[in-house]
């Protein structure tokens, strides 16, 4: 109401800040891709940027695409699934077998693998919503279910060589340059875009993320659209079940394993808040990129494979520290990481620190001190 | 509005909202005791009284939000009971709350369509229609409550104090079965000059022909704008005064219990 009476019609032009603060979900990500692409073309030019490993990141982040888009829904609504790999594995199992076994054609057998993973993500939701189990717990426990099924079902069994369906999902070339994955990705992404501005479903994900008792008392069944949100979910991983079945032409129970972390990873770093209400799908599908690239750099170096971990998990508190620093209003007095440093009251957390790290030297002096020969374990 | 306003002139005396005999108990806890409320067409009640007196609980009820555990309820007249808040709002009476239950992410003109969102059917889907919501938003504010937001894209989350219980109030008057306007507090979280353009907005709603009910605590901004003053003291109704024809002394004492009135309008 303060520019009520005396301001004309005319709506004032907003700040560049304002302007920006839609965007800094993509801006942020992008920035470190070019970042990445900076640091590649100066130490490995050659070989990062040929036609062949460019498309090969497309090919993985394509497999991500789906899953991000919809764990964007999950995480404005405030909620989070952690059973999506376990999801992707079970119903790409179940796909094989009905082909494999059963002689399904193809298109039904990938239909119905949709199917097992929207009933999926019904149960998560049902469990979430109905038995009031918190979503952490509740999809950790699903994952277990749904991944001792998928062993139970597939008892060690590898099943490969698929109908060209599938291999087409999975790893085809649509167009000439874009892989089939890729397309499909990213048509999943501008659906979930339209979702989200054009449906009641997007209005309300963000509004339940906002304000859940708000949302509860304008009359919107907020454990309806949350349950919504679960099935999409289920529905996006049996979708990229059945693209890393057709990717790998083969599919095993123990497929598809932290795709939960990374998935989240990525829509965190697209700048979706943990705390509910902000979405970007446009961050979400720079996120995956992001990380498709940095894990491609990775291997391109030649780093050994089990630093990616190490990488994505940096990744992920690097991005949500900067966005809730981001978010912060009032940052006068601070002083940034600085003034953190020395303010008065870490100075027991310091003292904690150094007892910790002290104990720590302390036990490896006398380990080293007291050490006998050495008997390698093989 | 227009229409209604006439209507009810024509009707005379006859009360808009009326609650009988309002008892609530919360267990062992009488909330409410024999409370009786009636608000009329174009006028401000207020409702005062200490902590724990029972306003809350006695909007709560008018709104749908409690179902009385004895009483009646009449809207024109006419016996009404309701399930839910939804139903109060679909009778035509809505509330705002002190928390306004806003949602921060949205823009203040979803804000003012969250919950019943005007759609356009493009190939055979509903989808919403951002474009219409946006400019009826910035019609209701402007018309209706006299507002205009700096930008109407920016987050809710960016406006002040005023701003987005101007959205609130938008949101409930938008509907053009409003009949009661409920406000719990609304002057409470606000600096003295966005208190004063709020108290100005109460009253052209009234000039509108809306029963408003104000909840509040600051006895200035009651006897700014409301017409009559019902007080409550421990869950009962210990009188309604006219404003005119009383004083901030008299509502106090018996806020506080030292005096008692059965005057009634």
């Amino acid at each position: 109401m303060s520019a009520t009476q005396t301001s004309p019609a005319t709506n004032a032009r907003p700040t560049m800040g304002q302007r920006l603060e839609p965007y800094v979900s993509f801006i942020g990500p992008m920035a470190m891709i070019i970042a990445i692409l900076l640091f590649m073309a100066i130490v490995e030019p050659a070989r990062y940027f040929r036609a062949s490993n460019l498309n090969q990141i497309l090919l993985d982040a394509a497999l991500y695409m789906p899953m991000a888009m919809a764990m964007t829904f999950v995480i404005t609504q405030r909620g989070i699934d952690l059973s999506i790999g376990s999801v992707a594995a079970l119903s790409g199992i179940c796909m094989a077998f009905l082909i494999k076994q059963y002689g399904f054609s193809a298109p039904v057998a990938a239909l119905i693998a949709l199917a097992l993973g929207a009933m999926m993500g019904l149960i998560n939701g049902l469990v979430i919503t109905r038995l009031k189990v918190p979503d952490l717990i509740g999809t950790l426990a699903m994952d277990l279910v749904y991944r001792g099924i998928a062993l139970v079902i597939a008892k060690g069994l590898v099943l490969a060589r698929f109908p060209d369906l599938i291999t087409e999902i999975g790893r085809g070339q649509a167009l000439i340059y874009l892989p089939t994955p890729v397309v499909i990705g990213l048509i999943t992404m501008v659906i979930g875009y339209v979702v989200l501005t054009r449906t009641h479903f997007g209005r309300y994900t963000i509004s339940i993320g906002s304000n859940p008792e708000a949302s509860d008392m304008t009359g919107i069944d907020v454990d309806r659209h949350r349950i919504y949100a679960y099935v999409f979910m289920g529905t996006m991983a049996a979708l990229a079940g059945i693209m890393l079945t057709g990717k790998l032409n083969a599919i095993q129970a123990t497929s598809a394993p932290y795709f939960n972390l990374h998935v989240i990873a990525a829509v965190v770093v697209g700048g979706t808040s943990l705390f509910g209400g902000r979405a970007s799908i446009l961050g979400s599908l720079a996120g995956v990129l992001l990380l498709s690239m940095m894990i491609n750099a990775l291997v391109t170096l030649r780093i050994e494979f089990f630093w990616q971990s190490v990488a994505s998990g940096a990744v992920i508190i690097f991005s949500v520290a900067l966005y809730t620093w981001l978010q912060k209003k009032d940052r006068d007095g601070s002083a940034g990481l600085a003034g953190l440093l020395s303010n008065p009251r870490m100075s027991k957390t310091y003292r904690l620190a150094a007892v910790v790290l002290a104990v720590l030297a302390l036990l490896l002096i006398v380990g080293w001190m007291t050490a006998g020969d050495v008997k390698p374990s093989g | 509005m227009t229409a209604t306003t006439l209507k009810t002139a024509a009707e005379g005396k006859q009360p808009v909202v009326s609650m009988r005999g309002i008892t609530k108990r919360f267990g062992g806890v009488v909330a409410l005791d024999e409370v009786d409320l009636d608000a009329y067409g174009g006028e401000v009640l207020a409702i005062v009284g200490d902590n724990g007196a029972g306003k809350s609980t006695l909007i709560k009820i008018l709104t749908g939000v409690y179902q009385p555990t004895k009483g009646t309820l009449e809207l024109d007249g006419k016996p009404f009971s309701m399930a839910s808040h939804s139903d109060a709002i679909a009778a035509g009476v809505d509330a705002v709350y002190q928390n306004l239950a806003i949602a921060d992410h949205l823009t203040p003109a979803e804000n003012l369509f969250l919950g019943s969102e005007l759609t356009r059917s493009v190939l055979g889907f509903k989808v919403l229609d951002n474009k219409r919501m946006r400019k009826e938003a910035v019609d209701t504010l402007n018309n209706r409550l006299g507002v205009q937001l700096k930008s109407m894209d920016v987050l809710t989350e960016s406006l002040s104090g005023g701003q987005r219980q101007a959205v609130a109030i938008a949101r409930a008057v938008r509907h053009d079965t409003l009949r009661v306007l409920v406000m719990d507090e609304p002057t409470a979280a606000l600096g003295p000059q966005e208190t004063a353009r709020t108290l100005q907005l109460i009253k052209s709603l009234r000039d509108q022909g809306l029963t408003v009910i104000v909840i509040s605590h600051s006895l200035d901004d009651v006897f700014e704008i409301s017409d009559r003053i019902h007080v409550q003291r421990r869950g009962r109704c210990v009188g309604v005064v006219t404003t005119a024809q009383t004083n901030n002394e008299e509502v106090l004492s018996m806020i506080v219990g030292a005096k008692t009135t059965d005057q009634e309008h």
